[in-house]
């Protein structure tokens, strides 16, 4: 499975992109739960977002793709973009 | 709030304070963000939870503009009241959940924490600033309680407001550093409250670029009035500190020169602000590039600072803050909108003198046509 995250927005403004393979990846069984329930959970359409909030889009094999944003994140939404964009805990 | 909160000066009655906040101006949203138009079209939408939230919205601001019109002493000109500082500092432990608990309440000693005294410190700052600037009773003009939350999420790069209060990430400690270092940064997002309670501009495209850097705007001059600093003193530059020195840059922003601020693969490349429409940026990101095409009028902002000299929150600023408060600004406006609004509240405050010229003559260094 391929997961692309892109995190646009903030303070600072400027972008960042990140895409995983989880294949042959040691934690592929997780990152995977956690994108099928990202993409599963996440209402469709545009996520409004506040000022100098994040705005996330993650896209799973090219084919499915939800919209969220700061504040007001899930756990599964939270833990996904900060693992695929290596930040966070 | 006897005891609970700061009074700072005795003019008439006091209004009410506390946990009872202030309408927004009427026809404004508590997010700040949609006009009542799209609420109204969210309402409708398909998906249950967006139609629920827009539902409540409209609820709530529709409540508040009946209680507006009910309270006519609340219409502008407001009365002179008493200015009441009362801010809470929230702890939100590493979490998601907001506000997170309270670690620190107005007049409270400070406490071990010191992002939590930063940020307690930083709106008292911002709080007085639009106190003694502009005679602003903080960021409604109504004495809203001002409420921070602290420690969000876990190496969180982020600041933001929320549409009630401000929230600060600590920073990973490898490219940002806490993000209550700066006192420009609590100047910016509480400035997004002020934009809400005003014109409200609509955040995307101009009118975000515009909503964005009337936050860098005001943002710099709660640092420069802290610091006491001349325009020509200042530094101009928006989140000074905020990286850590690892990091090949100096801030966030620059307003003197944009498009310097930073230049490291760390942050995703370098500054990409422009500094005149030639510039301007289609972005389908960050909302039409909002925080890049702040650069355009930020520097038209200096621009006028810099001609009239002086401190800048004190003629400069003052059209900016007319512009803003004056109520002949649409949420939708463009560039060129503000620009000629600019140009009227320069002139109905000072004449046309050397202030009007140098708003004129910032705008069109800048490649937007004030003069309509
Ligand atoms: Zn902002």
């Amino acid at each position: 499975m391929r997961i692309r995250v892109i995190r646009s927005g903030g303070l600072l403004g400027m972008p960042r992109r990140a895409e995983v393979d989880t294949s042959g990846l040691p934690d592929s069984a997780e990152l995977e739960r956690l994108a099928l329930e990202v993409v599963t959970e996440t209402p469709s359409g545009a996520a409004p977002g506040v000022p100098d909030g994040y705005q996330y889009i993650v896209t799973v094999d090219d084919r499915r793709s939800v919209q969220f944003a700061d504040p007001g994140l899930s756990d599964a939404q939270r833990e996904l973009v900060e693992r695929v964009l290596g930040e966070g805990a | 709030m006897p005891g609970a909160s700061t009074v700072f000066s005795m003019y008439t009655t006091q209004i009410a304070g506390g946990r009872n906040r202030p309408e927004p101006a009427a026809g404004r949203c508590l997010c700040g963000i949609l006009p009542p138009y799209i609420l109204d079209r969210l309402a409708e939408a398909d998906d249950p939870r967006v139609r629920e939230a827009a539902q409540r919205t409209l609820e709530i601001d529709t409540e508040f503009r009946e209680n507006r019109l009910a309270v006519p002493s609340l219409a502008a000109p407001a009365p002179a009241v008493d200015f009441i500082l009362k801010r809470t500092v929230y702890d939100a432990h590493h979490g998601l959940a907001l506000p997170g608990d309270v670690v620190r309440n107005e007049g409270a000693d400070p406490v071990t924490d010191g992002t939590a005294n930063r940020a307690y410190d930083s709106l008292g700052l911002t709080f007085a600033f639009y106190k003694e600037a502009y005679n602003r009773h903080s960021i409604d003009d109504a004495n809203l309680p001002l409420d921070a939350s602290v420690h969000y999420r876990r190496s969180f790069n982020n600041a933001f407001w929320d549409g009630e209060r401000m929230v600060f990430g600590d920073g990973d400690g490898l490219v940002f550093n806490d993000f209550t270092i700066s006192h420009d940064i609590v100047g910016h997002e509480l400035t997004h409250g002020v934009t809400q309670y005003t014109v409200g501009l609509v955040y995307e495209g101009q009118s975000g670029a515009l909503n964005e850097s009337i936050s860098d705007v005001f943002g710099s001059l709660v640092k420069q009035y802290a610091r006491r600093q001349t325009a020509e003193e200042a530094d101009w530059l928006i989140g000074a500190g905020i990286f850590t020195p690892a990091v090949h840059g100096q801030a966030l922003r620059s307003m003197k020169a944009p498009g310097t601020a930073f230049n490291d693969p760390r942050l995703g490349g370098k500054d990409p602000q422009p500094d005149n429409m030639g510039g301007y940026v289609d972005d389908p990101l960050d909302h039409g590039g909002v925080h890049t095409n702040s650069g355009i009028p930020n520097h038209a902002f200096y621009l006028v600072a810099s001609a009239i000299g002086g401190f800048a929150w004190e003629r400069a600023g003052q059209i900016w803050y007319d512009t803003i408060t004056s109520g002949g600004l649409s949420p939708n406006a463009d560039f060129k909108d503000f620009a000629r609004a600019t140009v009227v509240a320069a002139q109905s405050r000072y004449g046309k003198g050397p202030e009007h010229e140098a708003v004129l003559k910032a705008w069109s260094q800048v490649g937007v046509n004030g003069n309509g």
